[in-house]
């Protein structure tokens, strides 16, 4: 007796549901939408529908507390532009990404290009390069905030040791952006240094050895080769960098709280305390609407003037 | 092997009813406060709360330490939109007009009016809990702001006898003669003032920062501005006060525990910690009576939210009621130096012999001759909030006092307005 036909062997091509040998057509074009739809949920709940709401919130009045939140049109976004706040958040905000991001990513090349090779001794400090970098940030801000106390901390100490005078280190307006630009760099060097010594890595020896032979010296090679071939791990490190110099919270807050005189007051910390603390959530989002359009901004920017010089193959 | 499985199932069946009856049994309230349990605020407030539970075997207390009162304020209003809301919440006494008013906190009056504890409470507690003519806080831990001195750095600094610590005056001549001295040790006269004293300075400059019978906005006064410039010029002008307690007033109270500063102004519920610190060398004098002896009466109270369900209510207020009797009072006062609210504490033994034993845990009892609740209309939980950056900026010598306070007033008096539409 022969065997019972099964669906797979239902010639020439279709069940009575509709299904070809190979599946039914309507299931096989929903699987790879319904294999992401867990990972676009996740998204969806986390990014796009705080980004929605934010949007929603910027244009109302509300403080978190009231059960109604009238709507205002263009009233927070007025209220921001024409405050002097946030021209000083957006000023100091761009110059700690100026000078934050240059001095990290310099910094960590030029460590990474020493720790590349194998040994124990570089792994090792590799490891001591990266252990900030996986470090609660609070942890971190904390114990600077005591380091660069100006009576009771660790730095003026060594300092009056060698006969200089006490530096108000977070107390004078023109010298904390800059403590904060070395901690958060110190904090974050570790990653980039980690990226770096993959790019260099996958730099295929024979350049150098053809370098070599033609007698190319050390800043020539690094010039001319390094350099180049690194231009995509730099790249992918500048577009991050950037994003995370316009988000920097953690240290401000706890080393500095925006001061003094708002002379480290960055884009989200005023954020914070507009939406936080002030309560005023409409122009907190407000804020945060304009935030996203500046990185936006930069990250078009960054792909025009940058992203063009970037090859990826040797 | 089926016989055994069976019977473990079974097993697993009867613990996981009996689990849920237990569970289903008991009512929790999930109540957020300020007090760190590795502190002795933390710690007491444990003790209390453990009392609480093995008396009401049906209540179980999920407390939970979230911060300062900034912190508190802050994460309230982030979950109650989220619906992650408490049942039950410590307020500072004048932060908590603004959830008062949007109903977020359940008018406890009837509860109070029912309550025998509401007779036993002294009159500055049961004040210090209305808002617009009802109750919404029972207050927990109240305090007004003291003087705290370290003998030893006095006695290092040539005071051979206490000085007078009763004007602006006397504290700037003290502070000068103990920074002149032992400055080179790194020493400070004085620890910057944290808000609190802020508060209570001006108090004892005849001013304040809104008045608590009008409502006016005090903060342009001539006696308010008077008061900052004195406070600001402790830093900046007379080196005195170190402006890393300016940037971060925790730091100041931290450099008086460790004996790095000579003069400290602040809560005496910093008693307990400062003596453990300190040691015999604490002492502890009233706030100084600059033109007027005047202090603020702060610290916080325990509301109920008004989304929790009606049982867990009555509970909260059950734990509410049980924290402010005699005995739970007199652990909370002996364990932390907070005054005592409840006219019957002082007859607690624990409360005896803290006030035998601990010098100058009296000196805030001693100040409730002249001591006055604070306003509390919304616009304070944005005035407050807004008060750090504009002293850090005039304490720091980097704005003019009279400048700033004349611009905060009015914008504080904008935000009043925008707030009571």
């Amino acid at each position: 007796m022969a065997p019972a036909p099964t669906l797979m062997q239902n010639p020439p091509g279709q069940t009575s549901s509709g299904c070809s040998p190979t599946g039914c057509p309507m299931v096989r074009k929903l699987l790879p939408y319904l294999y992401i739809v867990p990972l676009m949920a996740f998204i969806a709940v986390f990014t796009y529908i705080p980004i929605v709401t934010s949007i929603n919130l910027s244009f109302r009045e509300w403080d978190f507390l009231s059960p109604t939140m009238p709507f205002v049109g263009l009233e927070n976004y007025k209220l921001l532009l024409s405050s002097t706040e946030f021209w000083n958040s957006l000023r100091v905000t761009a110059l700690f990404a100026a000078f934050s991001v240059p001095l990290r990513l310099g910094l960590a090349l030029l460590i990474a290009s020493w720790l590349t090779s194998d040994r124990f001794e570089t792994r090792l400090l590799r490891g001591a390069f990266f252990l900030p970098s996986v470090t609660s940030t609070v942890s971190i801000a904390v114990v600077f905030s005591w380091v660069f106390a100006t009576d009771y901390g660790v730095a003026n100490e060594l300092l009056k040791r060698i006969g200089v005078d006490k530096i108000p280190w977070l107390q004078d307006p023109r010298i904390a952006l800059w403590v904060l630009i070395l901690v958060n760099t110190w904090k974050q060097i570790g990653y980039d240094i980690v990226i770096y010594i993959a790019g260099l890595q996958a730099i295929p020896d024979e350049l150098y050895d053809a370098a070599s032979v033609d007698g190319g010296g050390r800043f020539h090679v690094f010039r001319r080769i390094t350099l180049p071939l690194v231009m995509p791990t730099t790249y992918f490190l500048l577009v991050i960098s950037v994003i995370e110099a316009f988000q920097v919270f953690t240290i401000v807050s706890v080393m500095t709280h925006g001061g003094p005189a708002s002379a480290t007051d960055m884009l989200v910390n005023m954020l914070y305390r507009v939406g936080f603390v002030l309560f005023d959530i409409g122009t907190g989002s407000a804020l945060a609407v304009l935030l996203f359009i500046i990185l936006i901004a930069l990250a078009l920017i960054k792909s025009r003037v940058i992203g063009r010089k970037v090859h990826y193959e040797a | 092997m089926t016989r055994n499985f069976l019977k473990l199932a079974g097993a697993s069946l009867i613990a996981l009813v009996g689990a849920t009856s237990i569970s289903m049994a008991a009512t929790t309230i999930t109540f957020w406060h300020s007090f760190d349990p590795e502190k002795p605020n933390g710690k007491a407030l444990a003790e209390i709360i453990g009392n609480f539970e093995a008396a009401n075997p049906g209540i179980d207390i999920q407390s939970e330490f979230i911060g300062n009162y900034n912190d508190i304020v802050a994460k309230l209003q982030a979950a109650i939109p989220a619906h992650r809301e408490p049942d039950a919440v410590i307020m500072e006494v004048t932060r908590y007009g603004l959830f008062a008013d949007r109903g977020v906190l359940t008018d406890l009056s009837d509860y109070v009016e029912k309550d025998p504890l509401k007779n036993d409470l002294f009159d500055f507690a049961r004040e210090v809990g209305m808002f617009k003519g009802k109750n919404y806080i029972v207050p927990f831990n109240s305090s007004t702001p003291v003087l705290y001195y370290n003998k030893d750095i006095f006695a290092r600094a040539g005071f051979a006898e206490e000085p007078a610590l009763k004007t602006y005056d006397d504290i700037l001549k003290v502070s000068k003669q103990i920074t002149e001295k032992l400055g080179v040790e790194g020493i400070t006269g004085i620890a910057a003032p944290g808000q609190f004293a802020r508060w209570g300075l001006v108090m004892d400059n005849d001013s304040d920062l809104i008045d608590s019978k009008t409502g006016d906005i005090l903060l342009d006064s001539a006696n308010t501005i008077e008061a900052y410039q004195w406070m600001a010029s402790l830093v900046h002008e007379h080196k005195v006060a170190s402006a890393d307690g300016v940037t971060d007033e925790d730091m100041g109270r931290d450099a008086f525990l460790q004996g790095k500063v000579g003069i400290m102004l602040n809560s005496t519920g910093t008693y307990v910690r400062s003596k453990k610190a300190i040691g015999e060398n604490l002492a502890v004098r009233p706030m100084p009576c600059n033109k007027v002896c005047s202090v603020p009466i702060g610290g916080a109270g325990i509301g109920i939210l008004s989304t929790a369900e009606q049982d867990v209510k009555d509970a909260a207020y059950k734990f509410i009621s049980f924290a402010a009797n005699p005995e739970s009072n007199a652990i909370w006062f002996a364990g932390t130096g907070y005054m005592p609210i409840n006219k019957h504490t002082a007859d607690q033994q624990k409360a005896k012999d803290a006030l035998a034993k601990q010098p100058g845990i009296d000196v805030a009892i001693s100040q409730l001759d002249f001591a006055r609740g604070r306003p509390r209309p919304p616009v304070v939980t944005w005035m407050r909030a807004s008060e750090y950056d504009l002293w850090q900026a005039m304490a720091l010598g980097q704005r003019d006092v009279k400048e700033v306070l004349t611009e905060f007033a009015a914008k504080t008096r904008a935000e009043a307005e925008r707030l009571a539409k």
